[in-house]
């Protein structure tokens, strides 16, 4: 496979968990501009784990992502009364504050006569767990693609329980939601927590792809990119958010057709998706369409639903 | 009269600095549709919203048969047999109608029952069927608004708190509702009806309350006092 072409489905992938991160909050109802922190902060996490204390590549990911969801689990309080724009500023101001932490953030051990570690504003080097255990990059690429796809599965398995009708039902009406019973506070933490660990795991991912991190990498555009993903591709489904980071990297960057202009002409395609399409591609109409369209086409003839019949069982309801 | 399921004593409700309810008391009969008149602004809303425990009361006590139900949260309130439907028929618009139904459900974790339940609701409003995959927010307000009680009916209340369920409707479809409201009545659910439409809300009451900035100014039986009397301080607020 071109090398290039693995880089590019390799950063496809890494950044499909911030995609996923910011649409289980967007689910939900809020618009989060600081996912990249828990990014951020996964990535440096796992770094330290496998390079300076000698940790597996697993449990340094686990870790990684049990510090993003952490961290989360601690904006999640501050941030619990805060509604839309505010919301918005209140984790933007949080992920610059994460960022400008990693700025001034030192903190290293000697190494075969050689300091690795977070060194502020220099950066992180000499993450190479990867490199070391001699794995290619196209067996990374596809590392990473198996835990997309775990992310994913469980992704799926949320949003067709309980717990997932609830995220929705919180998006769409938070005091609906609560008149119905729902502990607002209980789900938005869990949902947040859940976000950051997601995110942490794209950082921890990213951190020993790279080899080196620096802070400035994890600035706001990062963030605005990862709302842009799941706008652009939809909120019916987990899917929505991976097409979106698709039509960006895959297409806009990799295929450098607009070169310089990249940037106007994603901006102009979010514009134009949210007066055509204002909940994305595959927004909730387009999958309750497909979802009827599939239950039509391929359950027997017996339990099709017409319109006067039984309604299907929604499934895992 | 038959014996009190809701009983409200005392409440004050706030917003900040500014008290909305100052002190209401007022009970519902098991069984009877009571009705809450007044004019805008005078807390009928609020008043919902605090027996739902969606706002948390600063003081007062509230009753369902006998316990204790003030500033609990709001799951343990449906729990305990209250649902309410809230103003403006609020349905979640991008989830379907049948999705609507089973958050109705949120409390309860019978699945078949629930399925049994989501069926009922069908067959009372067919309309429901024909939209069951069809995003609620598409809906007509008439039929958002059978959906919103429907919603309500998932949970399995013994009592029902409707607030302005005829807000803003066509009068064919305010008197559709309104039979709808008897038949459940009649089926053995009790209606506490916040509405504006007062010749409607008296021709159902059993029992109603006047309520006038946030303290319930007058009470009666909708046959013992004069009608025009009773509309006209529900409307403007003035002394009878």
């Amino acid at each position: 496979m071109d090398e290039y072409l693995v880089q590019v489905l390799s950063n496809i992938g890494m950044i499909s968990f911030l995609a996923l991160s910011a649409y289980i909050l967007l689910i939900t109802g809020e618009i989060s501009f600081g996912q990249q922190a828990f990014f951020a902060i996964g990535a440096y996490a796992s770094g330290i784990a496998t390079a300076m204390w000698g940790w597996g590549f697993w449990p340094g990911l686990v870790w990684g992502a049990a510090a993003a969801g952490a961290a989360a689990f601690l904006l999640a309080w501050p941030t619990l009364r805060m509604r839309g724009l505010f919301f918005a500023i209140g984790t933007l101001a949080f992920a610059e504050m994460v960022r400008l932490i990693f700025e001034i953030f030192r903190y290293q051990v000697e190494i075969d006569g050689e300091l690795v570690g977070p060194n502020g504003s220099e950066g992180f080097r000499g993450i190479r767990y990867i490199f070391e255990q001699d794995i290619s990059a196209f067996h990374y690429m596809l590392l990473i693609y198996a835990v997309l796809a775990g992310v994913l599965a469980l992704l799926f398995v949320i949003e067709r329980t309980r717990l997932g009708a609830i995220w929705r039902m919180l998006g769409e009406d938070e005091l609906l939601a609560e008149t119905e019973g729902v502990n607002r506070t209980y789900y938005k933490v869990l949902a947040t927590v859940v976000a950051g660990a997601v995110a942490g795991i794209g950082g921890a991912l990213y951190a020993h792809m790279n080899t080196y991190l620096e802070p400035k990498i994890f600035n706001v555009m990062l963030g605005v990119h990862s709302l842009a993903y799941g706008l652009i591709g939809g909120l019916g489904t987990a899917f929505g958010p991976l097409i979106g980071v698709g039509i960006d990297i895959g297409l806009l960057e990799s295929a450098r057709i607009f070169s310089g202009y990249r940037m106007i002409v994603f901006g102009g395609l979010v514009a134009l998706l949210l007066i055509f399409r204002p909940r994305g591609l595959l927004d909730e109409a387009a999958v309750h369409a497909l979802v009827a369209w599939w239950r039509n086409t391929f359950s027997s003839p017996a339990k099709r639903s017409g319109g006067s019949g039984r309604p299907p069982e929604r499934p895992g309801a | 009269m038959s014996e009190t399921l809701l009983k409200v004593s005392d409440v004050a409700t706030a917003y900040g600095a500014i008290e909305a309810l100052k002190g209401v008391s007022l009970s519902a009969a098991d069984g009877e549709i009571t009705c809450l008149l007044g004019p805008n602004g005078a807390g009928k809303t609020t008043l919902m919203m605090t027996i739902a425990g969606i706002l948390k009361p600063r003081r007062g006590s509230i009753t369902l048969r006998g316990e204790e139900v003030a500033g609990r949260a709001p799951r343990h309130i449906v729990e305990r047999g209250i649902a309410l439907v809230p103003e403006n028929r609020l349905v979640f618009p991008d989830m379907t109608v049948e999705e609507n139904l089973r958050a109705g459900a949120f409390s309860r974790d019978d699945a078949a029952e629930i399925g049994r339940d989501v069926e009922a609701m069908f067959t009372r409003f067919p309309r429901l069927r024909e939209r069951s995959a069809q995003n609620a927010g598409t809906l007509s307000g008439g039929e958002q608004q059978m959906l919103a009680i429907s919603r309500a009916l998932m949970a399995r209340p013994k009592l029902l708190l409707m607030d302005e369920p005829s807000l803003g409707l066509a009068p064919l479809i305010v008197e559709d509702i309104f039979r709808i409201i008897r038949e459940l009545n009649a089926e053995g659910t009790t209606i506490f009806l916040v509405e504006q439409n007062a010749h409607m809300a008296l021709r159902i009451a059993n029992h109603f309350y006047l309520i006038e900035q946030g303290r319930v100014v007058f009470d009666g039986t909708p046959g013992e006092v004069e009608e025009e009397e009773i509309i006209k301080r529900a409307y403007l607020g003035t002394e009878v």
